[in-house]
């Protein structure tokens, strides 16, 4: 009888792969394993009108998590919605070191999580999946961030940065902000070359980042960010708007520091083998 | 417990042919084409960042279990008192070996904990849960 089961089912997984195969990307219809812990995402409404502080700009406090449904995301059931954007402009010098690198080195070299390094600018927000908190009141900006521990404070009355004498290279950058109408823009230089923009795209010193933040409605933040690098870039880029959500079960931000990083003496032993041709190597970064 | 094991290991067969697109660390370190159930004894739980860690003795030899992060175990169910609740008793985790050639090291989609409860304890690469792969 338990033999007829199992048969069944791997019958049904062939007959449901054939037709995922057919349909893609239609859902499979087959059984998967239920886990404790898997999200089914359900997108969160908009919510009612944009907070304001006093002044009357829009007030982003809160604790938020990256993408549509309001909570932890990391085990969706199903795939994040694609982000369509421009390809990066690299200068023919850049794309071909860009195109040089394997996966394995991009995560060893470039992947601030995998090191445990701060992430920078704007990777404190595009490779942070976890829960975020703003604070905001008239002229100030208050980001703390869960994964690390780790926060930034910008000043939002439009003063400008320090003058160059004064600039070090900083992993977070130097920030100053303003409002333009109900957007908040945060601009960024003196990030430390350290920290890279995302997978295997690497910055000068040159580099200036120029963030949007706007809060639409109640539940719902959106975020844009612009590269300026004219040592690396052809031209500027800019991001698709991304979507954050309100925290639907008003979560506190959690204690995560890194304390026992395994992952660097992992991949180095995987390099080391790639380098002797004793592991192929890992697949290349995805068109620019 | 081996019925239920045997309909798992079912489901688990009936979806290997699951898509898995793979562009992030997960990936590259582990390999998503080399996972299997491993059936064990928990004998410790290091809850800790940027990943926690469990071990089985498995006939004898220990088997170590890369998790995802505390953040994501603690939101997905799998705190701390969830997990020490099956040590000394026999779960079955399912993982992918590590890329590398280390012996015994896997990364851990999910865990059959002593009590029966099937937990996340990571990513998804296989396309057993639903799916989704994610970075």
């Amino acid at each position: 009888m338990k033999r007829l089961f199992c048969v069944t089912l791997v019958a049904l997984g062939l007959m449901s792969a054939v037709a995922y195969a057919q349909q893609a990307p239609a859902q499979p219809d087959k059984e998967f394993v239920e886990a404790r812990g898997s999200v089914k995402p359900v997108p969160l409404p908009p919510g009612g009108p944009t907070p304001r502080m006093s002044d009357g700009k829009p007030d982003f406090s809160g604790v938020w998590f990256p993408g549509p449904t309001g909570r932890a995301n990391a085990w969706s059931v199903v795939p994040d919605e694609r982000v369509v954007e421009d390809p990066i402009p690299f200068q023919p010098w850049a794309l071909e070191k860009y195109k040089a690198m394997s996966r394995t080195q991009v995560e060893l070299y470039g992947n601030a999580n995998v090191r445990c390094l701060p992430p920078g600018t704007p990777g404190m927000m595009t490779e942070n999946p976890y829960a975020i908190r703003f604070l905001t009141k008239p002229g100030m900006f208050v980001h703390l961030i869960e994964n690390n521990n780790r926060w930034r404070v910008v000043h939002t009355d439009g003063r400008p940065h320090k003058p160059k004498e004064e600039q070090e290279p900083l992993f977070n950058g130097d920030m100053v902000g303003k409002w333009e109408g109900d957007t908040l823009v945060i601009d960024t230089i003196s990030i430390d070359e350290r920290t890279w923009i995302r997978d295997g795209w690497f910055h000068s010193d040159e580099l200036h980042v120029i963030e949007r933040f706007r809060r639409p409605s109640m539940n719902i933040i959106e975020y844009q960010f612009t590269i300026e690098d004219p040592k690396v870039l052809t031209k500027p880029w800019t991001s698709a708007w991304r979507r954050y959500t309100l925290s639907v079960l008003d979560e506190d931000l959690t204690e995560n520091f890194c304390t026992n990083n395994e992952q660097v003496e992992q991949f180095l032993k995987l390099l080391d083998k790639e380098n002797q041709g004793t592991a192929p190597k890992g697949e290349v970064p995805p068109e620019p | 417990m081996k019925a239920t094991v045997g309909i798992m290991f079912c489901l688990l067969v009936l979806v290997a042919s699951a898509p898995a697109s793979a562009h992030h660390a997960f990936a590259a370190e582990f390999d998503a084409k080399n996972c299997s159930d491993v059936t064990g004894i928990l004998t410790k739980v290091n809850y800790e960042n940027p990943h926690a860690y469990i071990f089985l003795n498995v006939n004898g030899e220990e088997t170590t279990f890369q998790l995802s992060s505390t953040s994501n175990l603690r939101r997905g169910g799998a705190t701390p008192a969830v997990l020490n609740a099956s040590l000394n008793k026999e779960v079955l985790v399912r993982g992918c070996a590590s890329k590398n050639g280390e012996k015994n090291r896997y990364a851990a989609s999910f865990i059959k904990l002593a009590d029966g409860t099937v937990q996340r304890l990571g990513q998804d690469v296989e396309g057993i849960f639903g799916t989704k792969v994610w970075r």
